[in-house]
C-alpha cells in the first residue's frame, strides 16, 4: 500500500475536527482502557492463586473474593472505556482499522463471543467462589483463559493495523484472494510486555487497597500488613520484568534512545522507587502509574504515527469539515456530566467503602447531596436542550 | 482508485448476518437495560413513598440479573455490532463515524455514567440512605434514556436523513434529527418498557418461591407495564412507518403480505400473556416467562431487525453509501462525489485497491476467478453466492430470470445496471465484468 492508496481509503466526508485532538483523545482514553485491562488481568490471575490458598490461609480468605470483585468491575470498566479509543482511532486511522477488521473478520466476530463467554463465566466463578463450591478455581481458569484469548485477538488487530505494506499480501497470497477473515499475526515481545504490566498494576492496586482499609477497624493490622507487603513485592518484581521487556521491544523498534522512550523509562524508575517505599501512602504512586500509562500509550501512538507518516500517510493532513454543534455537545457533556456524575458515584463509593458495612447517609453529607442534585439537574437540562435542538432542526427543515 | 476495502465473506451466509445475530442479541439486552432503568425509577419511588422495603429486595434481584444480562452481554455486543458491521460494511460504518463521532463520544460519557451507576445502584441498595438511592435511580434512568437519545439519530440516519438538508449542509444536526428520528425513538422506548416488564416477570415468578405475595404483586405490575409498553409500540410503529423513505415503502409493499399474519399472531399472543400476568399472576412460571423472552428474541427482534435492514436497501447509511460500499450519490455539503460513473467507466477490478495484479485485467484464464471476486465485491453484502446459500442466494434468484450466462448478463446489464429496481444498488460495469460475473454465476447453478 502506498500513500496514494492509503489516502484514498480515508473517508470522503473528512474529519469533523482537528486531527490532533482525536490523536490526543486516543492516547488518553487508551491509557484509561489499558489500566483496567491490566487491573482485571492482574486481579483475576491473583484471585486464581488465592482460590487455591483461601481454605488454609485466613488472609487469602478475605483477599480472594475482593480480588474477584475487583476483576469483575474492571472488566466492565475496560469494556466501556475501550469504546472511546476504538472510536477515535477509526476517525484518523480509518484505513488501518477497517482493513484489519475485514482481513480478520471472522476473528473479530469470535472476539465478541469469546469475551461474552469469558465474562459470563467470570460471574459464575464469582458466585461459585462465594458459595464455596468445589471446582470454582477451574471455572475461574477457563474464564481467565477465554479473556486472555480475547486480549490476544485484540493484540492481533493492533499488530495487523500497523503493517500496511503487508495487507495486500495477506489478503491475496500469490494472487489468490482469501475472503475468510482468518488473518492472524502477532508480535511476541509487544504482547509479553503488555501482559507483564498486569503484575505491577495489581501490586500497586494492593498497596492502595491496604492504605484504604487501614482506617477501618474491621480489618486486622496483620491483614493490612500482608496486603501491603504482597503489593510491594508484586509491584517491584513486576516493574523490573516489564522494564526489561519494554527495553527489548524498543530495541527491536529502534527507539531505545527516543526522548519519549527515555521519559517512559525514567518514569518507571521513579515508579519503582515509589513502590519500594511501602511505609508511605501509596495513592501518589497511582498518580505516577497514570503518567506511565499515558507515556506507554503515547509510545504506541508514536510507533503507529511514525510508521504511517514514513509511508506518506499523515494524520494531520486529513481533510477537515469543521462541525461545531456536536463537539460543543460532547465537551459540555464530558465536563459537566462526566465530572459531576462520576464524581457523585465515586465519592459515594469511597464513603460507603469507609463505612464498615453500615448504611451511609449520603443526604447528610452536603458535598454528596450537592453532587447528586447537580447530576440530576444536568441530565434534565441536557434532555430539554436535546429536544429543543431536535425540534428546531426538524421544523427548520420541514416547514 | 476508490476507497474500497477487502471483502470478508462467510460461505453460505455472507457477512451481514454476523451483524444481524450480534445486533439481535444486543437489542434484547440493551433495550432491557434502558427499560429496566425506567422501571427502577418507578419501583424505587414506590418503595420510598410507600415505605415498602421488600420492593428493594425485588430490585436487587432484578439488578443482579441485569448486571449479567445487560451489562455483560449488552455492553459487549454493543461494540460487537460495531466490530461486525465494520467487517461487513466498512464504508457504511466509516460514514457514520465521520459524521457522528462527537455524538458517539457524548454517548460514551453517558455509558461511563451508566456502568458505574448500575454497580452503585445494585450493590449500594442497602448501603446508602433511600433518598439518595432514589436520586441515583432517577439519574440512572435519565442517563439510560440519554444513550438511546444519542444512538437513535445515528441509526435513523442509516435509514435516511429524512430531508435533503443534510446533503447540502453536511451538518450533523440535519443528519441526526431527521423525520423518523423521534418516531423511531418513542417506538423503541415503548419496546424497552415492554421488555422490562417481560424480563421482570422472570424475576417476579422466581420470587414467588420465597415471598408469594410480593411475587404475585410484582408479576401483576410487570403485566401492566408490559401492556403499556406494547400499546406504545403499536401506536408509534404506525407513526414510524409513515416516515420511511420511498424505496423502503416499495420494498415494504412486497414484504408486508408475507409478514402481516405472523405479526398479528405475535401481538395477540403477547396481549393474552400480559392479560394472564395481570389477572392470573400465579399462572406465570419462570419457565413460561423465560420462553416468552426467547419468543421475543426469535419471533420479534430477529425478523424485525432483518426487516429494518432490508428496508434500508439499496443503502447502508444516509442513502448515499450502497450496501456494496460504493458511494451512490453526491453529498455536496461534505464534498462527497458519487462513484457509480467511475465504476461504470473503469470497472471494479481497475478501481478497487485490493484486487491483486493478476486479476486487474480479465483474460480467458482468469475469467472465473475474476467473476467470483466481482460477485463477492458487488453482491455478497446482501446475497449468499452458493447454490445452497441461506441469505437471499443469488444463484437461486437467477433461476427465475434464466440460469445461463447470457440471461444473467442481460438481467444484470439491463435491470441492475440501470438502477431499475429501487431497492437494489445501480451496479453499472463494463461489458467484460458483467460477462465474468455471469459466467461464474452460471457455473454455480
Amino acid at each position: 500500500m502506498d500513500a496514494t492508496i492509503l489516502n484514498t481509503l480515508r473517508d470522503p466526508a473528512g474529519v469533523p475536527f482537528y486531527p490532533i485532538v482525536f490523536q490526543a483523545l486516543y492516547v488518553l482514553t487508551w491509557a484509561l482502557h489499558a489500566a483496567f485491562v491490566l487491573l482485571s488481568l492482574g486481579a483475576m490471575g491473583l484471585s486464581l492463586y488465592g482460590s487455591t490458598k483461601q481454605k488454609s490461609d485466613s488472609n487469602w480468605k478475605i483477599l480472594t473474593p475482593h480480588l474477584i470483585q475487583t476483576g469483575k468491575l474492571s472488566v466492565s470498566l475496560l469494556i466501556v472505556l475501550g469504546v472511546a479509543p476504538l472510536l477515535f482511532t477509526q476517525v484518523i486511522y480509518d484505513p488501518n482499522w477497517y482493513v484489519t477488521n475485514t482481513l480478520s473478520g471472522l476473528l473479530v466476530f469470535a472476539f465478541i463471543y469469546i469475551l461474552v463467554l469469558g465474562y459470563t463465566m467470570y460471574y459464575w466463578y464469582s458466585y461459585a467462589n462465594k458459595a464455596g463450591k468445589s471446582g470454582n478455581t477451574l471455572i475461574g481458569i477457563v474464564s481467565f483463559l477465554l479473556l486472555v484469548v480475547a486480549g490476544v485477538l485484540m493484540h492481533n488487530f493492533a499488530v495487523e493495523s500497523i503493517q500496511p505494506t503487508k495487507w495486500l499480501e495477506w489478503y491475496a497470497p500469490n494472487g489468490v484472494v482469501d475472503t475468510s477473515g482468518l488473518n492472524f499475526h502477532y508480535d511476541v515481545i509487544r504482547l509479553a510486555f503488555m501482559v507483564s504490566l498486569a503484575v505491577p498494576v495489581v501490586g500497586i492496586f494492593l498497596q492502595n487497597y491496604s492504605d484504604f482499609l487501614s482506617t477501618r477497624k474491621d480489618f486486622s493490622e496483620s491483614y493490612i500488613a500482608f496486603t501491603k507487603s504482597l503489593g510491594t513485592k508484586l509491584g517491584m518484581v513486576g516493574l523490573v520484568i516489564s522494564a526489561v521487556l519494554f527495553a527489548v521491544w524498543m530495541l527491536k523498534e529502534g527507539l531505545l534512545l527516543n526522548p519519549l522512550v527515555i521519559a517512559t523509562v525514567l518514569s518507571v524508575v521513579v515508579l519503582l522507587w515509589m513502590v519500594s517505599r511501602s511505609d508511605k501512602n501509596s495513592y501518589m504512586t497511582t498518580g505516577v502509574l497514570v503518567v506511565v500509562a499515558l507515556l506507554i500509550s503515547a509510545v504506541r501512538e508514536y510507533i503507529k504515527y511514525s510508521l504511517m507518516s514514513g509511508i506518506g500517510y499523515d494524520v494531520y493532513s486529513y481533510p477537515m469539515n469543521l462541525e461545531w454543534p456536536s463537539i460543543v455537545m460532547f465537551l459540555l457533556t464530558f465536563v459537566f456530566l462526566g465530572f459531576t456524575g462520576v464524581g457523585f458515584i465515586a465519592t459515594m463509593a469511597w464513603k460507603v467503602g469507609k463505612n464498615e458495612g453500615l448504611v451511609y447517609d449520603c443526604d447528610k453529607n452536603p458535598a454528596l447531596r450537592k453532587l447528586g442534585f447537580s447530576t440530576l439537574w444536568i441530565l434534565m437540562v441536557w434532555m430539554a436542550v436535546y429536544f429543543a435542538w431536535g425540534m428546531f432542526t426538524l421544523f427548520k427543515n420541514t416547514l | 482508485m476508490l476507497g474500497l476495502f477487502p471483502v470478508f465473506y462467510v460461505p453460505e451466509f455472507g457477512s451481514a448476518w454476523l451483524m444481524g445475530i450480534t445486533g439481535t442479541i444486543h437489542i434484547l439486552a440493551s433495550h432491557t437495560s434502558v427499560g429496566a432503568a425506567l422501571l427502577f425509577a418507578f419501583l424505587a419511588r414506590k418503595a420510598y413513598k410507600e415505605d415498602r422495603p421488600e420492593i428493594y429486595g425485588y430490585m436487587k434481584k432484578y439488578g443482579m440479573f441485569l448486571l449479567i444480562f445487560s451489562y455483560v452481554i449488552g455492553s459487549i455486543t454493543g461494540p460487537g455490532i460495531w466490530y461486525t458491521a465494520t467487517a461487513a460494511s466498512p464504508r457504511g460504518i466509516s460514514a457514520l463515524i465521520h459524521n457522528f463521532v462527537w455524538v458517539w463520544a457524548t454517548e460514551w460519557v453517558f455509558f461511563v455514567y451508566e456502568v458505574v451507576g448500575v454497580f452503585a445502584l445494585v450493590y449500594f441498595i442497602d448501603k446508602i440512605d433511600r433518598k439518595t438511592h432514589l436520586r441515583l435511580t432517577y439519574t440512572f434512568a435519565l442517563a439510560s434514556v440519554g444513550t438511546l437519545a444519542l444512538i437513535i439519530g445515528i441509526i435513523s440516519f442509516m435509514m435516511w436523513p429524512g430531508t435533503d438538508a443534510y446533503y447540502t449542509t453536511g451538518s450533523v444536526s440535519d443528519a441526526f434529527f431527521g423525520t423518523n428520528t423521534f418516531p423511531h425513538m418513542f417506538l423503541r422506548i415503548g419496546f424497552m418498557i415492554m421488555l422490562s416488564g417481560v424480563i421482570g416477570m422472570v424475576i417476579s415468578s422466581a420470587l414467588k418461591r420465597d415471598n408469594r405475595e410480593l411475587g404475585m404483586e410484582m408479576t401483576r405490575t410487570m403485566g401492566i407495564i408490559s401492556t403499556i409498553g406494547g400499546f406504545l409500540v403499536i401506536f408509534f410503529f404506525m407513526w414510524y412507518m409513515g416516515t420511511l423513505p420511498e424505496n423502503a415503502k416499495v420494498l415494504l409493499g412486497k414484504l408486508l403480505p408475507g409478514i402481516i399474519a405472523s405479526r398479528i399472531i405475535l401481538t395477540l399472543a403477547f396481549m393474552l400473556y400480559f392479560a394472564v400476568a395481570i389477572f392470573k399472576p400465579r399462572w406465570i412460571s419462570t419457565t413460561l416467562a423465560s420462553v416468552m423472552i426467547a419468543v421475543i428474541l426469535v419471533a420479534g427482534i430477529w425478523p424485525g431487525e432483518k426487516l429494518r435492514e432490508s428496508l434500508r436497501k439499496p443503502y447502508v447509511a444516509g442513502q448515499y453509501i450502497y450496501s456494496n460500499q460504493i458511494i451512490g450519490r453526491d453529498v455536496p455539503g461534505k464534498n462527497i462525489k458519487s462513484e457509480v460513473d467511475r465504476v461504470a467507466k473503469n470497472g471494479l477490478l481497475k478501481v478497487h485497491p485490493f484486487v491483486p495484479a493478476n486479476l486487474r485485467t480479465i483474460t480467458p484464464e482468469n475469467k472465473m476467478q475474476a467473476g467470483e471476486l466481482l460477485a463477492k465485491i458487488a453482491c455478497s453484502n446482501c446475497h449468499s453466492l452458493e447454490k445452497t446459500g441461506k441469505y437471499r442466494p443469488l444463484t437461486v434468484m437467477f433461476q427465475q430470470t434464466g440460469k445461463d450466462a447470457a440471461s444473467i448478463k442481460a438481467y444484470m446489464k439491463d435491470v441492475i445496471g440501470t438502477g431499475a429496481i429501487p431497492y437494489m444498488p445501480k451496479i453499472a460495469l463494463p461489458d467484460e465484468e458483467y460477462d465474468a460475473i455471469a459466467t461464474w454465476l452460471a457455473a454455480q447453478q
